[in-house]
């Protein structure tokens, strides 16, 4: 007999949704962590979307260690003196309030403290060294020299998965992967916060930039507001880091930092903490076998995640990740099979949600996002438009087709290349 | 402000008798780029009197020099039992 009907290694959001799906649903469950308290080595940006949360925890937007619910979302361009932004506030996500600004240190551990009450076994402070194997199906996880053996092995170790990749059932990533995300909370009053950026106790803002103003690399910003701080960070490929081989990603924040439509809106606050994370960014490319004999692989170790340039998601594909896993780990237990066969139910419920429909829907956005004009010419076209429409300079007026062609000219942009572009955007994006 | 400054920031728990990436300098001095420089974002990794320097106590453990380092000089292994950085924001 095992030990467990199932261990899950991560308490992250995939992992704890796992080990609540399946602990409510009468299973043995061990959910082991590395760090104590549980996911104190996890970082996000900080936008939670909750609705499959909910379906695991109903009373979620009343019990969980939130932020601030997003009622002002903004999408913006940086170039070297401008910023060009939509926002969009909307009564609707005020009305709904499912997206969340959250600080992982805070909302893990009562992830994790639910799966307790749920009836799962939590350890922190234990780290996996390496998966139990036997005849080709993994039994369970080892740690200093004990094997604790289970039926199902539920891999929720986030994007860095040592022990997937050890254990032979994923390759190591590559550049094309991942981006690096490097983050800083910046403490601010709330008053502050609430005056700055036009918000009520609870509501917040988020916003997610293009930062034009980097010459050689496509790097996205994001700048969400806390109840008392702010989180920002940029998101830089690992694939143009590397190309451009002469920018220290730590230098990358700061930049954002001192942006003049940025450094206003951080001014008086102090840095608070600073951390890196690497984000999946490969697309269906890069999800791995998500099951075998025995195990199933969840959240970011999947390579779950989305990002088009504009948005950027992970944690709600990691709970729905997590909860389907769960799903099939129970059913699994009613047909007492745990082998790749049974399991395989798991990836094809993974078919019928967002999941891995928006990875194949989205198959070819890296075309869109790895385009290096998207993040520089355009931003600087959209530039100078506007300051030909808006800025009087005393010159005779031309008409927008007119701006058009000569911003391009300006930019030595062509029209093809522009209307390949633009056709490449519309068809992926 | 000074990266090293920004790192003073975050909370860690060092673990002094083991250092959970490991690196081989003797790779290291033949790296035809040595891009981890640029990538990790906590800079453990410099160039110090044309030799390449690692430093683990600063890892933010992200992982990023896992991938950064394609000439097999790079060890990564997760830190023992709740050592290593402590987020209190995350």
């Amino acid at each position: 007999m095992p030990d467990y009907d199932a261990i899950v290694v991560g308490a992250g959001n995939a992992g704890s949704a796992a080990a609540i799906t399946m602990a409510s649903k009468g299973l043995s469950v061990l959910l082991v962590d590395r760090s104590d308290p549980p996911g104190a080595k996890n970082l996000s940006g900080g936008v939670l979307w909750g609705n499959d949360l909910a379906q695991i925890l109903p009373k979620w937007q009343n019990e969980a260690p939130l932020e601030r619910f997003i009622q002002d979302k903004k999408i913006g361009f940086l170039t070297d003196k401008s910023s060009i932004i939509i926002d969009f506030k909307t009564k609707i996500f005020e009305d709904n309030k499912v997206g969340h600004t959250v600080l992982r240190s805070k909302f893990d551990p009562w992830l994790a403290k639910k799966a307790k009450e749920a009836g799962a076994v939590v350890i922190p402070g234990i780290t996996v060294e390496s998966l139990a194997k036997k005849d080709g199906k993994i039994i369970g996880v080892e740690e200093s020299g004990d094997v604790i053996t289970a039926d199902v092995v539920i891999l929720a170790e986030g994007i860095n998965p040592r022990l997937s990749i050890e254990a032979g059932l994923r390759e190591p990533l590559q550049d094309w992967e991942v981006s690096v995300g490097v983050k800083e909370i910046i403490k601010l009053s709330p008053q502050k916060i609430e005056d700055r950026f036009n918000l009520t106790p609870n509501s917040g803002m988020a916003s997610e930039y293009i930062m034009g103003n980097l010459e050689e690399l496509n790097v996205g910003a994001f700048f969400y507001t806390n109840k008392d701080s702010i989180s920002l960070g940029i998101v830089a490929p690992m694939e143009q880091l590397r190309e451009n081989g002469i920018t220290h990603t730590y230098d990358i924040i700061e930049q954002f930092k001192e942006h003049p439509s940025i450094a206003p809106l951080i001014e008086g606050g102090t840095v608070a903490e600073y951390g890196a994370h690497m984000i999946p960014e490969g697309g269906l490319g890069m999800v791995p076998k998500l099951y075998g004999d025995g195990y199933m692989i969840v959240g970011d170790a999947a390579g779950f995640g989305f990002s088009n340039g504009l948005v950027l998601q992970g944690m709600n594909y990691a709970f729905l990740s997590g909860i389907l896993a769960g799903e099939t780990a129970a059913e699994a237990k009613g047909r007492n099979n745990f082998s790749s066969d049974s399991l395989a139910l798991y990836r094809q419920k993974l078919e019928k949600t967002y999941v891995l429909k928006d990875l194949k829907t989205f198959k070819d956005i890296r075309k869109v996002t790895g385009n290096r004009s998207m993040y520089t010419t355009y931003p600087k076209m959209l530039e100078s438009i506007l300051l030909e429409m808006l800025w009087e300079r005393g010159q005779p007026k031309k008409k927008i087709r007119e701006i058009l062609g000569s911003c391009a000219a300006d930019l030595n942009v062509g029209k093809l290349k522009t209307a390949t572009d633009f056709y490449y955007m519309y068809r992926r994006m | 402000m000074d990266i090293k400054e920004r790192l003073g920031k975050t909370k860690y728990d060092v673990d002094k008798s083991y250092a959970h990436i490991t690196v081989d300098e003797s790779i290291c001095e033949k790296c035809p780029h040595h891009f981890c420089v640029m990538a990790c974002p906590a800079q453990c990794y410099t160039i110090q009197d044309g030799k390449l320097n690692f430093q683990y106590e600063d890892c933010v453990e992200c992982g990023t020099c896992s991938i950064a380092c394609d000439q097999g000089s790079v060890k990564w292994t997760f830190p023992k039992a709740g050592k290593g950085v402590i987020y209190k924001y995350g």
